[in-house]
């Protein structure tokens, strides 16, 4: 049986998967900055890019699903700096392990409570979300007054290895095998897929909507909380204005790599190569010495020119 | 756009020859010809994948066509968009709306072309040109309500003269009775009867061929791509004649086969009893038994929707109660699924495909929990049950089980989601309107599938207001007026269109519906 009837280049550029077209782009990225500079392709130049990104794709997992069930999460970086603050705080006085754990338990909670006020009261995910940007934003400060927090005994996470590898990459790595495989291939997954792209049907066919989501928003919130740890780990200290930004970055990385904000469509793949791509230019543009206020514009416009090439990619096969 | 383009007023005259277009590799037009003029009603029948809605988009300029040629007035044109169509006075009202539901009517009659003196719109003018507009064809709608708020039937009037007001000459009307009530579908077909003495070419696409006598003058059948039946005068076919084309040589035969009850009597499964629903459902009670069909008989907006959906557990029983197999029956879909009810929604589109899925997830979605091994669910699992589904249902789709839902016919749309139910094993099959928009060599398949079901053991609960549908279902009929029943027919009574219609008829002057 033929699956697929494919038979004009059309069909075959429109039905070719976004990943394919973002794995071209990164490699014309690699090319490029290759040729530029002596030191990009380097041993050690690409384990800093792994370095560099592996915080942004353990964030850009959960935020790949929330968006695919048509939600956001914009507090995310916010939560990461108040994540460490918190833990930094209990730490000193208490034990390391408490206020590992009680960060995590938080994140959990914090989610717990974004998740419940968009689906149990129908808040808007953007609002919810932008509330906590702020609010989590100035707790963290609140509690630091403002201060950076120093913390010793605490450097695995951000600067341990194993078999050579960094902690923080293989725990982006997992975090994106994991996702994907849930995404392709669990009830969950493809529960998150159904209820973004319609919630009616889903709904009706038995898939429970609310409790999908919300579970989304807790892993969100434990992502965000994890970061938090990652980023203090790799200062040595935990700092309120830690994760600045971030958000955006998130954002981002995951709708270059295919994900609609309209919910139903997306893949974990196709976001870390998003960050990948993200990864490489701050990286790249910062060895051939573009300065960073170039850096920006480059960056929103790479952003705007994938997704429009996404789009021209869906309309050249005749879809919308 | 403007004003000041070219009117082109007098009656148009529309031919289409050779039209030719592929999807995907695959042609779905092999060289349609259709012609139409000022002042006559052009019915296109055919099923679902015929190939009425593509040559629509082509004649409104929606996709170009890859040969063929397309003359109007005479001469031939190059429509490169809906814009080019609309100057030539073509306009299709879609069964979607096309409107801004939060604007008024007054302000969605001059959408994209408000009255504005410097930029500053002239709401007076605005107001006063929608008046003038709805009292010309003599409709009665408030111009300051939003769109949004005013019924199926009023929204479509509204189309009907935005599209007047920008000089249309040609109306396609996709279906557009199909969410109509029989009142309202009687009004809007006075509508169309004074278009058509104003000199305005309507096309008309329709499923029901009962439409025909009051609008058509002539009708043509599209069957798999191509013409089965010119445009030819109303008067000179026969009922048989215009079946036999939508349907082929091989439909024909199994098109009016009659059922013969051979089910057994099972066991009660659903009991209602006084339920009422609102306002919309009054003092309902009756049984269904496992291997019964039970047909809930009435016209749209009845009740009989509201009824359905609480079974399934869409809606707040306010009075009585319904019981599944001695239990109260729960209050939320997924509880409901869990206890074996299995529910179509009459809008397939609005809420039964999951759009951007494949086929083959939309058939299983419903059978996730069961299916999966510690929560994973293997691809080659579903592809496994789709394409036993695929056969059993013969569902067509050329792209396989990863097809997505909605490139698929409405007729293949509405079996992934009968299969989803199938497959499901439920107990209690609840149908809203389980063949709307559908084909009818899909219908004959969809219904064979229900009998199917019924005779291993299923209860099937059909809500229709088709009455070709209630007497093909040959179960017990309950008709239902103003959301209460007023009479039963009892399974393998004797059926016919005058009983049931005089039956819904019966008490409608009393208790308005």
């Amino acid at each position: 049986m033929r699956h697929r009837v494919v038979d004009s280049w059309r069909q075959r550029v429109a039905a070719s998967p976004p990943e394919f077209v973002l794995m071209g782009f990164l490699v014309a990225l690699v090319a490029y900055f290759t040729s530029r500079s002596d030191v990009f392709f380097t041993t050690n130049n690409l384990r800093n890019i792994l370095l560099s990104v592996a915080v942004l794709g353990i964030l850009a997992a959960p935020q790949t699903m929330l968006v695919i069930s048509g939600n956001v999460d914009l507090s995310v970086g916010s939560l990461a700096a108040l994540s460490g603050i918190w833990m930094a705080d209990i730490t000193e006085g208490g034990s390391l392990t408490t206020g590992v754990v009680l960060a995590l338990v938080m994140g959990i909670a914090i989610g717990a409570a974004n998740g419940a006020l968009v689906t149990w009261l129908g808040v808007n995910s953007l609002i919810v979300t932008l509330g906590g940007f702020s609010i989590f934003r100035g707790m963290a400060r609140l509690i630091s007054n403002g201060q950076t927090i120093r913390i010793e005994g605490f450097r695995w996470l951000g600067s341990g290895e194993v078999v050579g590898i960094p902690a923080q990459v293989l725990i982006f790595i997992l975090v994106v095998v994991v996702a994907g495989f849930a995404m392709r291939y669990t009830v969950f997954g493809r529960s998150v897929y159904a209820l973004g792209s319609n919630p009616q049907a889903a709904r009706l066919a038995g898939i429970s909507v609310r409790r999908n989501i919300f579970l989304l928003f807790i892993a969100s919130g434990v992502a965000a909380a994890f970061a938090g740890l990652i980023l203090t780990s790799q200062l040595r200290a935990a700092s309120p204005n830690a994760a600045l930004g971030l958000e955006l970055s998130v954002v981002a990385a995951v709708v270059l790599g295919g994900a609609s904000l309209a919910g139903g469509r997306g893949s974990i793949i196709g976001a870390a190569l998003g960050v990948f791509i993200i990864g490489t230019l701050n990286n790249g543009l910062t060895l051939i010495s573009v300065s960073s206020f170039w850096q920006d514009i480059a960056r929103g416009a790479v952003l705007i020119i994938a997704v429009a090439l996404d789009q021209v990619r869906l309309k050249i096969g005749g879809e919308t | 756009m403007t004003e000041s383009d070219t009117p082109r007023n007098g009656p148009i005259e529309v031919r289409l020859q050779g039209i030719r277009k592929s999807f995907a590799g695959v042609e779905v037009l092999h060289g349609i010809a259709l012609d139409v003029q000022g002042g006559e009603v052009v019915a296109l029948l055919g099923e679902n994948g015929a190939g009425k809605s593509t040559t629509i988009k082509i004649l409104s300029g929606e996709y170009p066509a890859e040969a063929g040629t397309i003359w109007v007035d005479g001469v031939v044109a190059d429509l490169r968009g809906p814009r080019d169509a609309h100057e030539l006075g073509i306009r299709v009202i879609h069964q979607e709306f096309n409107d801004a539901p939060d604007l008024t009517v007054a302000e969605n009659l001059h959408l994209g072309e408000l009255v504005a003196t410097r930029g500053i719109v002239r709401w007076s003018r605005v107001r006063r040109n929608a008046k003038e507009a709805l009292a010309r064809i003599g409709v009665d709608i408030d111009v300051d309500t939003a769109v949004g708020t005013l019924g199926v039937a009023q929204r479509q009037v509204v189309e009907i003269v935005r599209a007047l007001m920008r000089r249309a000459r040609l109306l396609i009307l996709d279906e557009p009775t199909s969410a109509l009530s029989d009142t309202e579908a009687n009004r809007l077909f006075d509508l169309i009867r004074s278009l058509r003495a104003d000199g305005v070419a309507i096309v008309y696409i329709t499923h029901r061929l009962d439409e025909l006598e009051a609008i058509a003058d002539r009708v043509a059948v599209f069957r798999d791509g191509d013409v089965a039946l010119p445009a030819t005068p109303f008067c000179d076919l026969s009922r048989g004649d215009i079946v036999a084309a939508m349907v082929g040589d091989a439909g024909v035969g199994s098109a009016g086969a009659v059922y013969e009850s051979t089910r057994g009597q099972g066991d009660v499964v659903l009991t209602l009893d006084g339920v009422d629903v609102g306002d919309d459902v009054r003092d309902v009670g009756f049984e269904v038994r496992a291997g019964q069909i039970t047909v809930l008989f009435g016209r749209v907006g009845c009740g009989t929707l509201e009824l359905a959906q609480a079974i399934f557990g869409l809606r707040k029983v306010t009075g009585g109660s319904i019981s599944i197999r001695g239990r109260i029956a729960p209050t939320s879909p997924r509880r409901a699924i869990a206890s074996g009810v299995g529910y179509v929604s009459p809008d397939r589109k609005k809420r039964g495909l999951l759009t951007g899925l494949g086929a083959a997830e939309n058939l299983t979605v419903a059978s996730w929990p069961r299916v999966a091994q510690r929560g994973v669910l293997a691809p080659q699992r579903l592809r496994r049950i789709f394409d036993r589904w695929s056969s059993e249902l013969d569902i067509a789709a050329v792209g396989g089980p990863r097809q997505r839902i909605e490139t698929l016919s409405g007729g293949n749309q509405q079996k992934v989601i009968l299969g989803r139910w199938l497959e499901r094993d439920a107990e209690i099959l609840v149908l809203v309107e389980p063949t709307r928009g559908v084909d009818v060599r899909a219908r004959t398949e969809i219904y064979h599938q229900i009998e199917t079901a019924v005779s291993k053991g299923t209860a099937a609960v059909v809500v229709s207001s088709d009455v070709d549908e209630v007497i093909r279902l040959a179960g017990q009929v309950h008709v239902v007026v103003a959301g209460s029943i007023v009479e039963t027919f009892i399974e393998g009574a004797e059926l016919s269109r005058a009983v049931l219609v005089e039956a819904a008829g019966k008490s409608e002057a009393a208790v308005r519906c």
